[in-house]
């Protein structure tokens, strides 16, 4: 299956990053396949996907910390592969685990950094640290783990990136941080126009913070769009009818055009649709089959990220 | 990014510096009193049960200061010391950084992986010329205090040729810690590989001793002054050099 939206083939937006066709293998498995995604400058985009779906890859590949077995990616308009200095230079990266080194101080992070950056406005920093109330004396190792990931959000600032790309930043942190994170990430760092790419299987954070998502399942893009176009255009239409469908009918329903997927449990049938669902639920009534109820029903992100994670299984069971 | 380096190898040199510098300073100091009781073992009765190849080697070591010195510290417990401490620092270089996640903070920065792996590797020379520089301080000190003063320019270039050779097992370390994601591994290889090249500079033969890196960095006409050691000075710089920039070119092409 193919993402039903891949806004990179004709968008006139400026990307901030672009990739085409990536493949990454360990050994035999393809641990990304063919993946496509562009990612508009300024956009907050989520990167949805289990556990193992490859959007750690993809972003290592991204950093340059992997080198591709196919394909291109594009991040700021530089190469990866053999601009990666450049890119890096200009992306704050935060990774899934923590990456700080317990033996320093805030202090020492700071020079740290500072001496591994083309860029670093300690001011920032220093605003950060203090709005988050973290204690500079004190080694980082005695940080819990939402202060390191605040501290690493701080450090990020340090370096004033255009692109952040973040792997799981909230991983592993109690709602009180995961909000103080998530928060700052819209009010303070969106707000200055800066592109933010951050991966994530908690779907309620990412609903509230991005406007971009894409999902990827087994190394392969499903889905990659605006939130709010996505939650439009992609619904379901629940159908129940006066006397139990004949499969004749339930295989014709699933072959009309804007039908995703499709569901049935004894007289209800529940389609995920894509496109113009009111006229797909005229076309629907006008069949043979009575029908006592039609329902339109809109989806917020969960439905939207296991209606994708249900078609792809329901796909491969298919092909198999 | 160096300051970084010397905080997360503080510990290590500390505790690799105060035994070292202890061991140079009692082997230097105690000459006295090794030889004294060495003596009274080949005067006495003891004497017959000691095999005359032993008693020959015991009046060999303690017949002179120097060649006691030299023979203990530079050719014997200065390389092992320095070299369980040289395997300790670099095992850990980019092993620890994997080990701990941390290798994605310093290498998403941007700084090339040359530039990452050689300022690790000369932070922990540094950290080993200045042990070892110490050491050689306090074997001068320890000799001149019991009257025995050494050559300062011998102790010097036995000091950087025992420091080159050192730099081997450094390499060594730094290589297996970019192809191993745990310290152990290029901790316990490193040391292995060193002490299986030392063993031709164990057999007396000298077309075997010629193979032994042990032998180039343990001069006794260096320590002398007798004779420069340009020879054994190129070969333990070359042969440190090798790992190093193998290391180099395997840890550019790692993915992480």
């Amino acid at each position: 299956m193919e993402a039903a939206n891949q806004p990179g083939a004709d968008s006139k937006t400026e990307a901030a990053i672009e990739l085409l066709n990536l493949e990454v293998k360990y050994g035999e498995h393809l641990a990304v396949n063919r993946l496509s995604l562009t990612v508009p400058k300024g956009a907050i985009f989520g990167f949805l996907g289990p556990n193992g779906a490859g959007k750690t890859t993809t972003i290592k590949t991204m950093l340059g910390l992997r080198k591709p077995d196919g394909g291109n990616v594009r991040v700021l308009g530089y190469d990866a592969v053999t601009q990666s200095l450049e890119v890096r230079a200009r992306v704050g990266y935060m990774s899934e685990i923590n990456s700080l080194y317990d033996f320093l101080t805030i202090p020492q992070h700071c020079a740290f950094c500072r001496s591994v950056s083309t860029q670093w406005d300690q001011k920032i920093v220093d605003r950060y640290v203090s709005l988050f109330g973290l204690s500079t004396n004190r080694k980082v190792g005695t940080f819990s783990k939402g202060m390191k990931s605040q501290l690493a959000l701080s450090l990020l600032m340090g370096s004033n990136p255009e692109l952040l790309i973040l792997d799981e930043p909230t991983a592993g942190l109690d709602p009180v941080a995961r909000h103080e994170v998530l928060n700052h990430l819209v009010a303070e760092i969106a707000a200055q126009g800066k592109t933010i790419f951050f991966s994530s299987h908690i779907l309620s954070e990412v609903e509230a913070v991005a406007d971009w998502v894409g999902i990827i399942r087994e190394g392969r893009l499903l889905v990659c769009d605006e939130l709010d176009h996505l939650k439009q255009t992609q619904k379901v239409l629940k159908l129940t009818y006066v006397e139990l469908p004949p499969t004749s009918e339930v295989t014709a329903l699933r072959g009309l055009g804007g039908v995703m997927s499709l569901e049935q449990e004894g007289r209800s049938v529940r389609l995920l649709t894509h496109g113009d669902v009111g006229s797909l639920s005229q076309t629907i009534q006008a069949r043979p089959y009575a029908l006592r109820d039609v329902d339109i029903v809109n989806l917020d992100l969960e439905d939207l990220f296991l209606a994708y994670m249900k078609e792809e299984s329901n796909g491969r069971e298919g092909v198999h | 990014m160096v300051v970084k380096e010397f905080i997360e190898a503080r510990w290590k040199a500390i505790i690799g510096g105060v035994v070292a510098v202890l061991c140079a300073a009692s082997l230097a100091g105690t000459y006295n009193l090794i030889k004294n009781l060495l003596a009274g073992q080949l005067t006495g009765n003891a004497a017959q049960q000691i095999p005359s190849q032993l008693q020959g080697t015991i009046q060999q070591l303690t017949g002179s200061y120097d060649g006691y010195v030299w023979s203990q510290w530079f050719s014997k417990n200065g390389p092992e010391i320095l070299a369980i401490l040289a395997a300790v620092l670099g095992a850990s270089l980019i092993a620890n950084e994997v080990n701990k996640g941390t290798i994605f903070f310093l290498l998403s920065k941007p700084v090339s992986r040359g530039r990452v792996l050689l300022t690790k590797y000369l932070v922990s020379t540094f950290i080993l010329l200045g042990v070892m520089v110490l050491s050689g301080i306090a074997l001068l000190v320890a000799a001149a205090i019991v009257g025995h003063p050494q050559n300062v320019g011998g102790v010097l270039i036995s000091t950087v040729l025992l420091w080159l050779g050192i730099l081997f097992v450094l390499g060594l370390a730094l290589l297996f810690s970019v192809l191993f994601h745990d310290v152990l591994r290029p901790l316990i290889f490193s040391l292995l590989l060193t002490l299986l090249l030392s063993i031709p500079g164990f057999i007396p033969n000298a077309t075997l001793n010629d193979w032994s890196l042990t032998f180039y960095w343990s001069d006794f006409a260096a320590y002398q002054g007798t004779m420069f050691p340009l020879k054994a000075l190129l070969i333990c710089l070359i042969a440190a050099l090798v790992p190093v920039v193998l290391a180099i070119v395997l840890f550019r092409k790692q993915a992480y």
